[in-house]
């Protein structure tokens, strides 16, 4: 190992291992984001609440089951399912009607649904702040690089995200749902034209974007204050990341996510008094070499 | 023609609203309280606000003051400085209140004091943290009501200088109250311990999710103590992930507001054990009748136990209702004439404002973190009670302050 650390400080190591726990939550959110934004063209800046009631029904859910270390399984397991239920109404009561509309109306009414979720959970769970516990095999931390101590909770999230990765791909690309989102992506009315039901495929397609959103809740929800106002810094954090990695294309929120994690967790480890800029200063180089984003934008 | 007709219906209808209302508060004293009701803040603002209302009731029943009741009104400025503003300007304009208060957000606290210096009206700062409030930006009109940054700053260096620590490591929240908190605690650190040094800082945005990659970092770094400058949901995250990442069994560090309630309940038993930090009120401690007495009365009425918030909250109210009392009238000058080096029972025995500023002069508990089998949650222990007058700015240095 001494030979790896005078090439690669321990500290850079477990800088990278950090970056990669948190570019897990950013990608799992972006990429529920960018699914919706390619396929059904919606900016849903409602998403980040998504992402904010996740992590408060993870609550409930965990205390429901007791509260202690291995409430957390059940919330995870359940947790998405309840988003998922919350998108479907959503869609049906709302956005199935909506689909031909601008952009921008799109954009006013998603931000109005943000403002209705936030109000809501105040409502539903009030003020406090809210603590899901971490479930008790993650609990605590081991000493990895040069004895640094990592939490091993993070450890957990470096696992679940390529699983993710994994299960979208072969969602995106192996099952028919898949292939045909990905036709109506481009050309939603050769879609409908050719005989499959648009509106259900929008559908299909809008739940399963909420339900990362809500999986990005629940898993967060460990590490954090689950707190109003979280889907807010989020959520801008979300859309940069679908911006630089190409609209609607979940390969490229998971490069910008990486970007985004990677700079963030580097950045404070070369310039700790301004680490928070250097993200931000990677979306702008990647803005100003490639305006489109990376890779391919199905826009 | 009926379009206009009903216009003019319409503004008969809106000059009789403003004629009726001002004669129709006459009778009460009228509270116009301005603060934040949506998002995090939300968590420290309810309990200024029932606090209040704790204290307003009471008076209220026993007939109220100058044989007027109290009244209060609330508006939500939503965290924003303008709305804030627009908010106390239609209190003051429309609603005729007498008297405003509220705000957790320094920049609103600065917006509504402005217009308050203007209008003559008093005005009490409930839970806004910025020294400015009585400091540069102080003037007559002007109460703070809970401790400021410079306050909260002394009264940690005051117990840190004490310790043993040489090298320090400072980082926060990157927004107006964790630089000031830093700076406050550093600065005075730095004058009470010559020797202390700063090897590092890191500043990291205002509802940063994730601590892990900043705690790993200043791990490597690795100082003797650091300084935390993080607030609202910033301290329970920063808290969380230093358990995970088992910092405070590693480095001892120190956050305003580490050992409160606000911060530790959510929390319940996995918050981290030994961290040190200062608060204002805790409930359960001094653990002396009076303070018993308003816990249990504000767990009666609201079913949770009262933050450190619920004191100034509370404090304020009887202010305003004592403050009253004594002028004899309703009547701005005269209030604050009553308020200056009024001193008040509380709930941790007798609180004054100081003439000078309209400082409230708060003891400051300096604590740390640990465990107890009473609560479902941790408490601050070993407390050691910084009194007003070891870390108090004295009133020459605040006025000179409001010369430049």
């Amino acid at each position: 190992m001494d030979i790896v650390y005078s090439v690669l400080p321990p500290q850079f190591l477990s800088q990278v291992l950090v970056g990669l726990s948190r570019t897990t939550i950013l990608f799992i959110v972006a990429s529920g984001l960018s699914l919706i934004l390619g396929v059904l063209r919606i900016p849903n800046v409602a998403h980040g609440s998504l992402y904010m009631i996740g992590a408060f029904v993870s609550y409930s859910i965990a205390k429901l089951f007791g509260g202690g270390p291995s409430s957390y399984w059940w919330a995870l397991l359940i947790t998405p399912f309840v988003i998922a239920l919350i998108s479907f109404v959503v869609e049906r009561g709302v956005f199935q009607f909506l689909y031909e509309r601008e952009h921008l109306m799109l954009l006013l009414l998603t931000f109005a649904f943000s403002l209705v979720f936030g109000d809501l959970v105040k409502l539903i769970w009030g003020v406090e702040y809210k603590s899901v516990p971490v479930p008790g095999a993650f609990q605590g931390f081991v000493p990895l690089f040069g004895g640094i101590p990592f939490p091993l909770y993070n450890l957990f999230l470096l696992c679940v995200g390529p699983v993710v990765a994994l299960i979208l791909w072969f969602i995106v690309n192996k099952t028919k749902i898949g292939k045909i989102s990905r036709a109506a992506a481009v050309d939603r009315e050769m879609v409908g034209a050719v005989g499959i039901n648009v509106s259900w495929v929008f559908a299909t397609v809008f739940v399963i974007g909420c339900l990362l959103a809500g999986l990005g809740g629940v898993l967060v929800a460990p590490t954090v204050s689950v707190t109003l106002g979280m889907d807010h810094t989020l959520i801008i954090e979300a859309f940069l990341i679908v911006i630089i990695g190409g609209l609607g294309n979940i390969w490229g929120a998971l490069l910008g996510a990486l970007i985004f994690g990677l700079s963030q967790s580097l950045g404070i480890l070369l310039w700790p008094k301004f680490g928070i800029v250097i993200p931000y200063l990677a979306v702008v180089v990647v803005l100003l070499i490639k305006p489109t984003g990376l890779l391919k934008s199905t826009w | 023609m009926c379009i206009q007709r009903l216009f003019a219906l319409f503004l008969c209808f809106v000059a009789t609203f403003i004629f009726v209302l001002p004669s129709y508060g006459a009778s009460k004293i009228k509270i116009g309280i301005v603060d934040t009701y949506t998002g995090p803040a939300t968590s420290y603002t309810q309990d200024v606000l029932d606090g209040f209302k704790l204290a307003i009731d009471k008076v209220n029943a026993q007939g109220g003051v100058l044989k007027r009741k109290i009244e209060y009104t609330t508006r939500d400025e939503k965290f924003k400085p303008d709305i804030g503003l627009a908010m106390a300007k239609e209190l003051v304009m429309k609603e005729k209140v007498d008297v405003l208060m509220g705000t957790i957000n320094s920049g609103t606290a600065l917006a509504v004091s402005d217009l308050a210096k203007k209008e003559k009206i008093p005005f009490f700062v409930t839970y806004a943290k910025s020294e400015k409030i009585i400091g540069e930006k102080g003037h007559k009109y002007v109460f703070n009501m809970n401790e400021n940054t410079e306050m909260a700053g002394r009264a940690a260096a005051y117990v840190l200088s004490k310790k043993p620590y040489i090298k320090y490591w400072i980082c926060g929240d990157d927004y107006e109250y964790g630089h000031a908190i830093a700076e406050a605690t550093w600065k005075n650190l730095q004058r009470l311990n010559p020797k202390v040094q700063k090897i590092g800082e890191s500043w990291w945005k205002v509802g940063e999710a994730d601590f892990a990659p900043y705690i790993t970092q200043i791990m490597g770094a690795n100082p003797d103590f650091i300084i935390v400058a993080t607030g609202g949901a910033g301290m329970v995250n920063f808290q969380k992930a230093a358990k995970a990442t088992g910092l405070n069994t590693k480095i001892p560090f120190y956050q305003h507001t580490a050992n409160e309630l606000g911060t530790l309940l959510p929390q319940g038993k996995d918050a981290p054990e030994g961290v040190y930090g200062t608060s204002h009120y805790l409930f359960y401690f001094p653990d002396t009748p009076a303070n018993k007495a308003f816990s249990d009365e504000f767990m009666k009425t609201y079913k949770r136990y009262p933050k450190a918030s619920a004191l100034v909250g509370y404090m304020t109210g009887r202010f305003i209702a004592e403050g009253f009392k004594k002028a004899g009238k309703v009547n701005a000058d005269a209030l604050i004439k009553a308020l200056e080096g009024m001193t008040l029972d509380s709930p941790i025995g007798p609180l004054s404002i100081r003439a000078c500023d309209h400082q409230l002069e708060l003891p400051t508990y300096f604590g740390v973190t640990k465990k107890d089998p009473k609560y479902d949650f941790l408490v601050s222990g070993d407390n050691i009670v910084v009194s007003p007058k070891d870390f108090m700015p004295t009133c020459e240095e605040v006025l000179k302050l409001r010369k430049n």
